[in-house]
């Protein structure tokens, strides 16, 4: 089963249009071939054409109304009015520049996509803060004033040059023209031509390069970063999902084995000594009778067997839970480990317990009758330290001792058993045996598990 | 008889060793399959009157002495052997009872401690007989694909029980506490109802009956 984090993933970076494609659409006169040679007559130079003619009439009237705005309302700041006056005319701007996005749309065909939105309805005095300091509503402010200075600037060259280019053809009705003007005037006429619709195209470039700086959204580099953090969360969240699918396997795995070590402790002690006990049983069943002095040996050796069974019995129950961890809690598990011990153990573990849940208490209780176990099997140490804490929301287990070292988790071992039931629970599990130096082996589990 | 045990567990072997020597029989005991196949191994090897072998041994505590049993009853086809386990499965016997069920036992290690039914079972194996766990012979009837209940009398029920385990009648008047005839007209009654030759010996007839109750229903059924 493969885990999809849905919204860790990249969002697309906005389709913001890189300058080549923009001059492609808008002045395509610019890459030249058949785009040059047929300008004047291009859908590309009319379009722009007209869409100078309505950008000189909107931003002139733009202009005028949010001038008027922020004048007024910088001027009258003093007189609180001010305030909400340029949050009216920031208001408005913003609604030019949706007018302006929508008019490059329809006109030219090139889509810029809207900026992040306003902060909020400006109905109440706490937004006009930031509406003041939108920086996106007074570049719509500037976009109308720069707009109005281009399309008035480019347009009145561009209609000057188209106006020449057409006249001239009229000119030899006009008499008084020679065959020199004509030489002259005619070649003339027809760069006028091409220079009006070149014009016209780098008008319209301009236009659109300062809508999308100014009226655009947030641009490539920021849509970049966004783009970057957006990937790092999902590179953590694949390496949670990759870690959480690894201990979870990890624990079921462990489990497993655990329950493996259950039948076959059952197996080769309990279940042979009960048979042998039968067996026992049996022969002085069937010698009573004939041979009452064999049949007494063969029962005392069946008591000796019931007794030795039931002592297996007890290790083995609590390998499977210590009764003591639920009935007096971790402390007093901890302290009658270290009490079985044959090396000397000193328990430190004073009132942990409250708010430890059982999951990591019986992952401490284990990690420390594991550890324990591995230190009297082979560790030649003369002394043991086991200390539990609470740090924080994570329970903290030490086992240390000054035996040979060289402990390690070997796969499918005790320790790797421990250490995969400890990750299980999102615990750390760190084991330091330098040879000859002892072992300190240290888990941390989070409380609540 | 002579008689040789692999079994792993120490306390066992010296509980069955006590027990079959107290019996008067001469017993050669092993910790492991290896081994018993290395000793009986040998087409030549001077075969024991009987072999007892444990399942699960070293070295890794899986099949190792079902498939030893498998390995010397191909050597020695008349070998008799009785294989002890913890526990016993359909499969397991049908793996061992494939070729033939003479001289061969499959039973509980439990059953043990029944001391006279397992003497009595040893003693029936190293005759040639069969001796099959009652339980397993409860997972046959159980998955049976025939349902004995509407061919058999439920006195014929117990009765084809004890046969599919290697009894002979005689054991079985006994066990049901009847007469001779009585067994004798039961198990005339079933070998006719399931259409199975009359005069089939003990462990023929063990084969017979389990053959037959795994065997589907059109198969020679009569209702």
């Amino acid at each position: 089963m493969s885990t999809t984090i849905e919204a860790a993933t990249a969002p697309p970076l906005p389709d913001e249009a890189p300058l080549a494609d923009d001059v492609r659409v808008v002045a395509p006169m610019l890459t030249g071939g058949r785009a040059l040679g047929l300008a004047p007559v291009s859908g590309a130079t009319w379009a722009g054409a007209g869409q100078i003619v309505l950008a000189a009439a909107v931003s002139l009237a733009a202009s005028v109304l949010l001038v008027t705005g922020v004048a007024l309302g910088v001027g009258l700041v003093v007189l609180v009015v001010g305030v909400p006056l340029l949050v009216l005319t920031l208001v408005l701007a913003r609604g030019y520049g949706a007018g302006e996005r929508a008019r490059l749309r329809a006109q030219l065909g090139v889509v810029v996509l809207p900026p992040a939105p306003g902060p909020g309805a400006p109905y109440h005095p706490r937004t006009w803060w930031p509406w003041l300091r939108d920086a996106r509503s007074w570049a719509a402010v500037a976009h109308a004033l720069l707009t109005c200075l281009l399309a008035w600037t480019a347009g009145s060259v561009a209609f000057s040059l188209a106006a020449f280019a057409l006249v001239v053809p009229a000119a030899p009705f006009a008499g008084r023209v020679n065959a020199l003007h004509l030489v002259l005037l005619v070649p003339g006429a027809v760069v006028a031509l091409w220079l009006a619709a070149l014009v016209v195209q780098l008008t319209n470039l301009a236009q659109v390069r300062l809508t999308r700086t100014l009226l655009g959204g947030r641009s490539r580099a920021e849509a970049e970063r966004a783009a970057r953090a957006a990937e790092q969360r999902a590179d953590v969240a694949e390496d949670r999902a990759e870690h959480l699918r690894e201990t979870r396997t990890a624990a079921v795995v462990a489990a497993d084995e655990e329950r493996r070590r259950i039948e076959r402790d059952l197996h080769d002690g309990a279940q042979q000594r009960l048979v042998a006990l039968g067996v026992e049983l049996g022969v002085a069943r069937r010698t009573a009778a004939q041979d009452p002095a064999a049949a007494v040996a063969a029962i005392d050796a069946a008591h000796g067997e019931v007794k030795e069974v039931l002592a297996e019995l007890r290790d083995l129950v609590r390998g499977v839970h210590p009764a003591v961890l639920t009935d007096r809690g971790l402390d007093a598990a901890l302290s009658a480990l270290a009490a079985r011990c044959p090396v000397p153990v000193d328990v430190d573990a004073q009132g942990v317990g409250d708010g430890v849940g059982p999951q990591a208490q019986a992952a401490a209780y284990f990690v420390v009758a594991e550890a324990l176990t591995n230190l009297a099997k082979h560790a030649t140490a003369t002394r043991a330290t086991v200390r539990a804490a609470v740090d924080g929301d994570r329970l903290r287990i030490e086992v240390a001792d000054d035996g040979a070292g060289g402990a390690h988790t070997a796969p499918g071992g005790g320790l790797d058993g421990l250490r995969r039931r400890v990750e299980a629970l999102d615990g750390t599990f760190h084991l330091v045996s330098p040879a000859g130096r002892g072992t300190v082996l240290t888990v941390e589990v989070p409380c609540a598990s | 008889m002579r008689i040789v045990i692999a079994e792993d567990s120490v306390l066992l072997l010296d509980g069955l060793t006590r027990l079959l020597t107290a019996e008067g029989h001469t017993v050669t005991g092993y910790r492991t399959a290896d081994e018993l196949v290395a000793d009986l191994g040998d087409p030549a090897a001077d075969l024991p009157d009987v072999v007892v072998t444990d399942v699960r041994m070293p070295p890794t505590h899986t099949d190792e002495g079902l498939r030893a049993a498998v390995h010397l009853r191909g050597l020695h086809p008349r070998l008799p052997v009785l294989v002890l386990s913890q526990y016993v499965e359909q499969r397991y016997a049908r793996e061992l009872f494939a070729a033939d069920a003479r001289g061969l036992g499959y039973v509980l290690k439990d059953r043990v401690a029944d001391v006279d039914d397992f003497l009595a079972a040893l003693a029936r194996v190293a005759a040639g007989g069969t001796a099959l766990d009652p339980e397993v012979v409860a997972q046959v009837l159980a998955r049976s694909r025939r349902t004995l209940s509407d061919v058999l009398s439920p006195r014929e029920r117990e009765v084809i029980a004890l046969m599919a385990e290697g009894r002979s009648n005689a054991a079985i008047a006994e066990r049901l506490v009847v007469g001779l005839p009585a067994v004798e007209k039961h198990v005339t009654s079933i070998l006719t109802k399931l259409d199975l030759p009359p005069d089939a010996d003990d462990h023929r007839r063990v084969l017979a009956v389990l053959r037959w109750l795994e065997d589907g229903p059109t198969n020679g059924a009569r209702p």
